[in-house]
C-alpha cells in the first residue's frame, strides 16, 4: 500500500512583528524541532549519504573498514555502460506506462459513476478503498495466485471468453511477467486514481451543468464539452503523482517476481536494490539510487509547475 | 414500468451498477478468502469452485496455529506498527500544530521536506540507513524499523493533522493562555482533545502503513527473531510453491487487522484519506 497526498497549500506570510510574535515564535521551534530533527536524520541524511556514496568505491570490504577511496563519477560511468540499467529503466518506462493507462482510465470512469448521488454511493465508494490498503504482501500473493499458469482463475477466466487458448503462464514466462506485475499494480492503483479524480469533479460547478441541460445539451455532450476540458488540470496533476508513486514501486514486483525471471521484471528500484543489498556494492547502488531520485525530482518539479500554473490561471 | 422509472429517478441502477462494480474489484480479495478454506483437492479443480465445497480451516490450522514462526512475526508486526503510531503522533502533531498556528520561520522548508518525503522511494532511504544504523548498533532492531517507517507516515501525518489545527478557533487557545496557561499547556489541554478526530485518522494510517511495510524491514535487518509478518510471509512464497490454501490463510491473518481496522474506523480513514488527497 502506498499512502500519498497532494497537500500543497501556500498562505500568505504574516506580516507584523511584535516582541510577543517574536518570543512566540522562539516556542514555536520547540514544536517543530523534533519533528524537523527526525526528517534530518532520517531523510537529508540519507538523501546527502546517497550523494556521497556514489562517488566513492563502497563495497562490502571498504564498507566495514571505512575507508573507501573516492572514485569521482566511475559509479555513474558502471551505471550508464551496464545494459542491465538501461534495461531495467526501460522496464520501469513500460511498468509505469503500462499501470498508468489503466489505472488512470478505470478510475476516471469509477469516478464518473461515484460522482453523481445514489443510495448507498459512500458506503461503495469505501469498499474499493480496501483494495488499496491491503499490504502489498497480500496483494501480491493474491495475484500471484490468480496467475499461476496451471490453476489461476484468470487463465480460466481467458479461456472461457475466448481470449487465449492452452495455458499461460504469466510470472514465469518473461514475455509476460512484466504484464502479470502490471496487472496487479493497476489493481492496487484504481482507489488512488478514482479518490483524485472524484475531488476533482466535484469541484465542477453544478451550475454550468445545468445551463447546458437548459440549452439542450445531451450528457455526451455535456461530458465532453464541460468535463473533459474543464479536468485537463486535475487530471495533468494525478498522472504526474502516479508517475511519482508508479515509478518507484519495488515491493509489489518484488513479492510477486523478485525481478525474474532472470531480469525481465528488474525495474530500477529492484535494480538499485540487487546492487546494495545483494551484491553489497553500495557505492554503485547509491548512483543508482541517485538517478533514480534524481528523476523523481523531476517529475515532481513538473507538478509543481504545473499546480502553480493551475492556481495563477484560477 | 412506472416502477423501472422511479426506481431509476432515485438513482438505483447506478447503486446496481456501483455494487457490480465494487463486487468485480473485490473478487481477489474474496478468492483469497475462498482458496484458504479450500481443500487441497477443491483448489485445483477445475473448472474453479467459486463457492468452496466441503470448507475446511485445515490451511490455518498447519500454516498459522501450529507455527510458532507466523505467530511471533504477528505480534512483532503489532509492535512495529503500535511503535510507529506512537511515534508518528509524538511527532507529527506538534508540527502540524506550529504549522497551522505559529508559521515559524523555516515553515516552507519544513513543507518542502514533507513533500520530497512522500516522493522518496524507499529503496533510496533504506541504503543510507542501513549504513546509519550498522555504524550505531541500532541495525537488526525493533526501533531501527519504527524509525525507518516513521519517514512513511510522518510526511502524510503533517498533512493530514494541519488542516484540523485551522480549523479550530484561536480564541480558544488564546483564552486559555490569558488565563495563566503556556503554550504548551493550551495545546495539550485544549487543542488536543479537540482533534481527537484527526489523531484516530493519522493513528489509523500510521498502523496501517507500518503494519504492511515491506522494504525497511527486508533491507534493516536480517534477525527471524524480530521481522515482520510482511517478511515472514515473503518467506513462505518459497517455502509452500503450490500449496495455495496455505498461501492464502497466512494472507487473510495478515488482512484480518487491516480490514477489522478499516471497518471500524471507516469513518476517520476515508475522511482522512480524501481530505488528505484533495487538500490544495
Amino acid at each position: 500500500m502506498a499512502i500519498t497526498f497532494t497537500g500543497v497549500e501556500r498562505r500568505g506570510r504574516v506580516g507584523n512583528r511584535s516582541g510577543a510574535v517574536v518570543r512566540r515564535r522562539a516556542g514555536a521551534y520547540l514544536f517543530l524541532l523534533p519533528a524537523l530533527a527526525y526528517l534530518a536524520a532520517t531523510m537529508l541524511y540519507p538523501v546527502y549519504s546517497n550523494l556521497r556514496m556514489s562517488v566513492y568505491d563502497v563495497n562490502v570490504g571498504t564498507f566495514l573498514a571505512g575507508n573507501a577511496p573516492f572514485i569521482g563519477l566511475d559509479n555513474y560511468r558502471f551505471l550508464f555502460d551496464d545494459p542491465a540499467f538501461w534495461k531495467a529503466l526501460r522496464l520501469s518506462l513500460a511498468f509505469t506506462a503500462g499501470s498508468l493507462a489503466f489505472q488512470f482510465s478505470i478510475g476516471f470512469l469509477l469516478a464518473l459513476l461515484f460522482s453523481q448521488p445514489f443510495p448507498g454511493s459512500s458506503f461503495l465508494r469505501s469498499l474499493l478503498l480496501l483494495g488499496w490498503l491491503l499490504p502489498t504482501i497480500v496483494s501480491g500473493s493474491i495475484y500471484r495466485w490468480m496467475l499461476d499458469g496451471d490453476y489461476g482463475v484468470i487463465n480460466y477466466a481467458l479461456r472461457t471468453i475466448g481470449l487465449i487458448d492452452g495455458t499461460r503462464y504469466w510470472l514465469i514466462d518473461p514475455g509476460t511477467a512484466l504484464a502479470g506485475t502490471i496487472i496487479a499494480n493497476i489493481w492496487v492503483g484504481i482507489p488512488f486514481n478514482m479518490l483524485l479524480i472524484l475531488a476533482g469533479l466535484h469541484q465542477i460547478p453544478p451550475t454550468l451543468y445545468e445551463a447546458a441541460s437548459i440549452d439542450g445539451a445531451t450528457p455526451w455532450r455535456r461530458f465532453w464539452s464541460i468535463t473533459l476540458p474543464l479536468m485537463r488540470p486535475v487530471a495533468l496533476s494525478v498522472v504526474l503523482l502516479g508517475l511519482i508513486y508508479t515509478f518507484k514501486v519495488f515491493d509489489l514486483i518484488y513479492v510477486m517476481t523478485r525481478g525474474g525471471p532472470v531480469d525481465a521484471t528488474t525495474v530500477l528500484p529492484i535494480y538499485t536494490y540487487q546492487l546494495t543489498f545483494q551484491f553489497f556494492l553500495f557505492g554503485k547502488g547509491a548512483a543508482a539510487a541517485t538517478v533514480l531520485l534524481v528523476g523523481l525530482l523531476g517529475v515532481a518539479v513538473a507538478y509543481l509547475w504545473f499546480s502553480r500554473r493551475e492556481e495563477v490561471a484560477a | 414500468m412506472n416502477l423501472l422509472a422511479s426506481w431509476r429517478r432515485q438513482g438505483y441502477d447506478r447503486t446496481l451498477l456501483a455494487l457490480v462494480a465494487v463486487i468485480v474489484y473485490l473478487f481477489p480479495v474474496y478468492w483469497m478468502v475462498a482458496t484458504s478454506i479450500k481443500s487441497p483437492p477443491a483448489i485445483f479443480a477445475s473448472p474453479p469452485q467459486v463457492i468452496p465445497e466441503h470448507p475446511t480451516l485445515s490451511a490455518y490450522r498447519e500454516a498459522i496455529f501450529d507455527n510458532s514462526a507466523v505467530i511471533r512475526a504477528m505480534r512483532n508486526s503489532a509492535i512495529i506498527a503500535v511503535g510507529t503510531t506512537i511515534l508518528t503522533l509524538i511527532l507529527a502533531a506538534p508540527a502540524a500544530y506550529a504549522l497551522a498556528r505559529i508559521r515559524p520561520r523555516g515553515s516552507g522548508l519544513f513543507t518542502l521536506l514533507l513533500l520530497i518525503g512522500q516522493l522518496l522511494p524507499g529503496i533510496v532511504v533504506a541504503g543510507p540507513l542501513f549504513v546509519l544504523f550498522s555504524r550505531i548498533d541500532l541495525i537488526n532492531s525493533f526501533p531501527a524499523l519504527i524509525i525507518a517507517d516513521g519517514t512513511v507516515t510522518l510526511p502524510f501525518a503533517v498533512i493530514v493533522l494541519r488542516p484540523f489545527f485551522l480549523s479550530i478557533p484561536r480564541e480558544l487557545e488564546s483564552a486559555a493562555m490569558v488565563d495563566g496557561s503556556t503554550r504548551f499547556g493550551a495545546f495539550f489541554r485544549i487543542v488536543l482533545p479537540l482533534i481527537r478526530p484527526g489523531l484516530i485518522t493519522v493513528a489509523a494510517l500510521s498502523f496501517l502503513i507500518a503494519w504492511g511495510e515491506f522494504i525497511f524491514a527486508l533491507s534493516l535487518n536480517l534477525n527471524d527473531n524480530i521481522a515482520p509478518v510482511t517478511v515472514a510471509m515473503n518467506k513462505f512464497v518459497g517455502q509452500y510453491g503450490t500449496e495455495w490454501d496455505k498461501m492464502m490463510a497466512v494472507a487473510t491473518t495478515v488482512a484480518i487487522p487491516i480490514v477489522a481496522i478499516f471497518i471500524a474506523l471507516q469513518r476517520f480513514i476515508v475522511g482522512g484519506l480524501t481530505t488528505g488527497a484533495t487538500k490544495e
